[in-house]
């Protein structure tokens, strides 16, 4: 499975889209229904699935599906 | 005679000295400290307060849970003095306003929080003192800003104690969201707090282990995870961050947890998630940590589905019923009585009346009143009963429910309570802004705009472009935000908003958008 794949199917979790139709203009909380507390615990499964560390203050600023891959791309690469 | 915060803690210190009482994490290591040794920073802080001069003076406290902000509230309560606690998420110019609004004349600030520093020593005039919430002293204190272990060794010199407050003192002074969209601080006493801690009906083996989620700043979380967790010897462990809630529950493996429901359904829909193959049992231990059999949860309504899915898995929620003003519990279902669907009996210090449907509290939970507000306080105390502002019944069994509000107040499912006219006035700045009314829609809030037509015009913007505009607005407005003040909704709006005779909008017809008629701006 791709990382893109994997990182889709934990969004998939918290709401009812299915992972291949979601697309990166899609923001968490006003298209998927994410509560805030859905993206806080969506948040933490990322550190844990792909083993990288957030700062929540610039975590929290993440609106999208677009923006939150390339937040996830730019950790592992500065890991 | 009747018990002080400070009485309650010197029992715990005395039953359960070796016990730990608190346990969090620092990087990946688990630190702890035990009865004794946490009673012992808490009466340093209360006598550094006294060796400072600050006996009778408010003092407020900015951070997230950590060890060094417990020992510093609860020194502060102990003692003659009394706690603000503010909500660190805060902009800077609200939490300025508060500190100024409270009389605070000292500050415990999260070193997390140190941006903060500037404004505040610029804004807050009245501030004497900022020690910030860290062990270690500052490489470069002035006379103004140090830190708590400066705090704890100013006590070390000079021995005295602090007098014990009076159970009629305020302990201290919590800020909720007002309905006329200013938030009022809401003024408990020693009693209040000691008497909501003892009334409420539940029991636990000492050091029964407490994860503690709620944001600290919340009665609910100070009160019923802190002051009664200690009153019964229980350990109770710090979430490091919401990110890390479910992870936490694993490294910890607490037998019971305070929620607010939004949390109950966030860790559902991880359950619900998981192959359906696992064996429930399984999965509970390995999202639940394997010990958790209690989640008492309360500040919004919880859909009773969640009690019989939780149920499934072993675990048993149970919703109670409070607000700040009742510091906070005014009813709660406990694991030998409890009845799905209500919100539990009244606590033994409180009587229930009922005036047209709202449910009215009296007894000695009941604050004293808002801080500075007088006109506030007559509206909601009235012959020593609680207005609520929730409508509500007892069944033939003596059972509360709730089944409607009063008040203008949109409470969302982090028990989270929003003034919609507070974000109304800060939206009503935005240039394309004519009309804004503010909807709660459960998990969060909605703007439902009618542009400026003025300026739609002068710039000769299409709906798209409006639309764009708008929420471009919303996004900016929403980055300086607590997430649960965050705008996730836009609706924009065809027609202006009905207004009344007074000319001031009909917020029950505001999800209505159709050309308006003479009779219905009436």
């Amino acid at each position: 499975m791709t990382q893109e794949m994997q990182f889709k199917n934990i969004v998939a979790q918290y709401c009812k889209t299915a992972p291949e139709e979601m697309t990166n203009d899609m923001r968490f909380r006003e298209d998927l229904g994410f509560s805030s507390l859905d993206f806080m615990s969506f948040l933490g499964e990322l550190e844990d699935t792909f083993d990288i560390e957030l700062e929540e203050g610039d975590a929290v600023q993440v609106l999208t599906i677009g923006e939150a891959l390339e937040l996830l791309e730019r950790l592992q690469e500065e890991a | 005679m009747e018990k002080l915060i400070r009485d309650i803690l010197k029992e715990s210190k005395q039953k359960y000295s070796e016990i730990t009482a608190v346990k969090w994490l620092k990087k990946k290591e688990i630190l702890s400290k035990s009865y004794s040794e946490l009673m012992e920073q808490v009466t340093k802080v209360r006598k550094g307060l006294l060796a400072e001069g600050f006996q009778e003076k408010h003092i407020a406290l900015i951070g997230t849970s950590s060890v060094e902000w417990i020992e510093s509230y609860l020194g502060i309560i102990t003692g003659k003095t009394v706690a603000v606690p503010l909500d660190a998420g805060l902009p800077a110019e609200d939490l300025i306003d508060l500190i100024n609004r409270s009389d605070s004349e000292a500050l415990f600030l999260s070193p997390k929080n140190k941006s903060l520093l500037d404004g505040i020593l610029a804004e807050c005039p009245k501030l004497k003192k900022i020690w910030l919430l860290q062990e270690e002293a500052l490489e470069a204190s002035d006379e103004k800003v140090t830190s708590l272990a400066e705090l704890k060794a100013a006590s070390e010199n000079s021995g005295c104690d602090s007098d014990r407050p009076d159970p009629e003192d305020v302990a201290t002074i919590i800020f909720t969201s007002g309905t006329t969209g200013k938030s009022k601080g809401v003024m408990l006493t020693q009693n209040n707090l000691a008497s909501n801690v003892e009334a409420v009906n539940y029991t636990a083996e000492p050091g029964s282990v407490l994860l503690s989620v709620l944001p600290i700043h919340h009665a609910f979380c100070l009160v019923m995870d802190w002051l009664k967790g200690f009153s019964l010897g229980a350990t109770v462990c710090i979430n490091d961050s919401l990110l890390h809630m479910v992870k936490n529950m694993g490294v910890f493996k607490p037998d019971v947890m305070l929620m607010v429901p939004m949390m109950i359904e966030t860790i559902y829909k991880r359950l619900a998630a998981a192959d359906p193959s696992i064996p429930k049992k399984i999965l509970a231990d390995h999202v639940f940590g394997g010990n958790l059999k209690i989640i008492f949860t309360g500040g919004a309504h919880l859909d009773p589905y969640y009690i019989d899915r939780f149920a499934e898995y072993g675990v048993e929620v149970l919703e109670g019923y409070g607000m700040s003003e009742c510091s906070p519990v005014i009813s709660s279902n406990t694991p030998e009585d409890h009845k799905a669907g209500s919100i539990g009996r009244p606590l033994s210090n409180v009587e229930i009346a009922f005036e047209n449907g709202e449910i009215l509290v009296k007894g000695s939970s009941v604050m004293k009143g808002y801080y500075h507000m007088p006109e506030e306080t007559a509206e909601t105390l009235k012959d020593d009963w609680l207005h609520t502002g929730d409508k509500g019944y007892l069944d033939e069994d003596g059972f509360l429910y709730i089944n409607g509000r009063v008040k203008n107040l949109i409470i969302l499912s982090n028990g989270e309570n929003i003034s919609p006219e507070e974000i109304e006035n800060k939206l009503a700045l935005g240039a394309l802004v004519g009309e804004v009314i503010v909807t709660g829609e459960d998990h969060g809030l909605t703007a439902r705009i009618y542009p400026d037509q003025d300026v739609v015009a002068a710039k000769n913007l299409d709906e798209a472009a409006i639309q764009t505009g708008l929420q471009a607005f919303l996004d900016q407005y929403n980055k300086n935000q607590p997430t649960y003040r965050q705008i996730t909704g836009l609706v924009v709006r065809k027609y202006p908003f009905i207004r009344n005779s007074t000319k001031k909008i009909k917020r029950q017809e505001a999800l209505i958008d159709e050309p308006i008629t003479a009779a219905a701006n009436q």
